[in-house]
């Protein structure tokens, strides 16, 4: 009788265990790299992977690390993994990049992926993630990869930015000594910490409900510029559709001022709150994929989005807006970026993030002194 | 003035009461400051963290289900230790008894009010008028769309920094405390 009630017992309860469970990884993930890829695939470990019912929605949980060797022979300095998920979020992609990198001929670095899926519980057949290589840059700004995502641009912008700031610390090394370098460090880890932000949500193909709700009051607000001597382009007017908290339909004519066409422009945007507090907003890419922008010709920034803006959890009423040229890329693919003069402007020393280098170099120094960040800059 | 309780108030933030309730907190709301503050406070609560919508829902059918078997099991298990049952063969005249018709009863309560809260009912205008969107979320970044969400986490990173594209796109960017190397997660809308 008692063996009886036991199995019942199990048998009821046997269901409770199917809301979390393990998933067959090799089926659930599929690494891509091309044959001739200049980085291979070393080893993956995709461990911890779980599906979990929540309602009538399935949350996939896949977690993995990734070892890849540079089997080129130029040194890389950058590299980007797209990652698609099958059926989710109408289309929607993602793509982990890791930059600054500098991995020799044979070397190895590892790369994490964390990706969190939702989705109806019905099953799709085939693997639910892939990550495929769509790029890696090389030490002489070489790119090898399909760009689907445009990591040419983005891993070259992220390097010339890294060689500008790994330059600036080595030039205050080099003139001030440690002493110098140390209090560069601390000015820098300390504006990280004091740099207001944002948050910001940006709707695609709509607008949110709120806005919608209170269409009539909204106004249309301009621009205000901060110009770089040296920039290839150069913003002449722009406007926005402002209500309340949110922005939307952003639009900036900029002028080519360089001597060779231009196909790529964005544009940095300042948003300042009713107390005149003042936040990176956003960047404001080109729309066009096809932007061709000849000398002295002029064209247009604008995007079919609407951003909301909150800080601290209070919804952040936009005052004013400004804007500066943060990125552009040529006809023949070489990229500008502000230089460190440009970027010493009171305004923006405030509000903007220190580049990806800056960033790591801060860290190293945080984590392990001041002699680890002086020999990590001799290694370039 | 009975005010309203706080469960109702969040409830009435995040438009999940009923037809009548919803009248009744509304009115209310309309003559008292105090729950209308309230309310307010719930739903930028909702704004800030949208993640607080995704916290794991019941499966009301599931859940139904593993009940009303307990429900059979409760039943099967008195009829195992109640002595003298062994030589009793004939269920049927204790299936009809007091305690097994509650049981149904509740079973049958139970299925109902599962249904009517488990329902389905996204805002269907709302998604479509809100279209595809990117956002930040506690530990990650994400796109979502039609009731389905991509995101990529970058765990207990500290030092985070977020970057919003325009034209729809996310950036967090960390260094990975495991790689010592900067990590830049992207989500896109487009």
């Amino acid at each position: 009788m008692c063996i009886r009630f036991a199995a019942i017992i199990v048998l009821a309860t046997a269901g409770l265990p199917a809301q979390d469970a393990p998933l067959d990884t090799h089926s659930s993930i599929k690494i891509n790299l091309a044959p001739d890829s200049p980085v291979t695939l070393l080893t993956a470990n995709v461990g911890e992977s779980r599906a979990t019912a929540r309602g009538a929605a399935l949350v996939l949980d896949l977690h993995m690390g990734l070892v890849l060797r540079n089997s080129s022979p130029n040194r890389v300095r950058g590299v980007t993994l797209r990652v698609v998920a099958q059926e989710v979020a109408l289309g929607g992609k993602a793509s982990v990049a890791v930059p600054s990198l500098n991995v020799g001929p044979g070397e190895a670095f590892p790369v994490r992926i964390d990706v969190q899926l939702m989705r109806p519980t019905q099953t799709a057949s085939g693997p639910l993630v892939q990550v495929d290589l769509d790029g890696v840059l090389f030490q002489d700004l070489s790119f090898y990869g399909p760009n689907r995502l445009n990591s040419r641009r983005s891993l070259t912008a992220w390097e010339l930015e890294a060689q500008r700031d790994r330059q600036h610390f080595k030039n205050v090394l080099a003139s001030t000594g440690a002493d110098g370098l140390r209090r560069e460090m601390l000015e820098s880890l300390a504006r990280q910490a004091e740099r207001p932000r944002l948050d910001v949500r940006v709707a695609r193909g709509g607008r949110s409900v709120s806005a919608a709700a209170v269409a009539p009051l909204e106004r249309t607000a301009e621009f205000a510029f901060l110009k770089f001597p040296d920039a290839p382009v150069e913003p002449v007017e722009g406007w926005a559709q402002l209500t309340g908290n949110e922005a939307r339909a952003p639009r900036i004519e900029v002028k080519n001022t360089s001597g060779k066409p231009v196909r790529y422009v964005e544009l940095g945007w300042i948003v300042r709150d009713q107390k005149g507090q003042q936040f990176l907003a956003a960047s404001l890419p080109a729309s066009d994929p096809d932007l061709y922008l000849p000398p002295g010709k002029t064209g247009r920034v604008l995007q079919d989005t609407s951003l909301r803006f909150s800080h601290d959890g209070e919804p952040v009423a936009v005052q004013g807006m400004a804007g500066f040229v943060s990125q552009v890329e040529f006809a023949d693919g070489k990229v500008w970026v502000p230089n460190r003069q440009n970027l010493q402007n009171a305004m923006l020393l405030k509000v903007l993030a220190p580049s990806a280098e800056e960033q790591r170099l801060s860290d190293l120094y945080r984590k392990k002194g001041l002699n680890a960040l002086v020999e990590e800059l001799k290694k370039f | 003035m009975k005010h309203p309780s706080e469960a109702m108030l969040a409830l009435e933030a995040g438009g999940d009461l009923g037809m009548f309730a919803r009248w009744r907190v509304g009115r209310h709301l309309a003559r008292c400051e105090r729950c209308r503050l309230e309310a307010d406070a719930f739903r930028s609560l909702r704004e800030i963290a949208p993640e607080l919508r995704e916290i794991p829902e019941i499966s009301w059918n599931r859940l139904a289900s593993e009940m009303k078997a307990n429900i059979r099991l409760g039943l099967e298990a008195g009829r195992c230790v109640r002595p003298g049952d062994e030589t009793d063969l004939d269920p049927a005249p204790r299936f009809f008894g007091a305690r097994a018709l509650i049981a149904v009863a509740s079973v049958f309560a139970l299925m109902v009010t599962g249904l009517m809260l488990e329902h389905p009912a996204p805002n269907l205008a709302a998604a479509r008028q809100e279209g595809v969107v990117v956002q930040r979320l506690a530990g990650g970044i994400q796109v979502r769309g039609g009731g389905q969400a991509l995101r990529l986490l970058h765990g207990n990173a500290r030092d985070v920094y977020f970057s919003v594209g325009a034209q729809g796109s996310l950036r967090a960017r960390y260094v990975d405390p495991d790689t010592g190397y900067v990590t830049i997660n992207n989500v896109y809308a487009e």
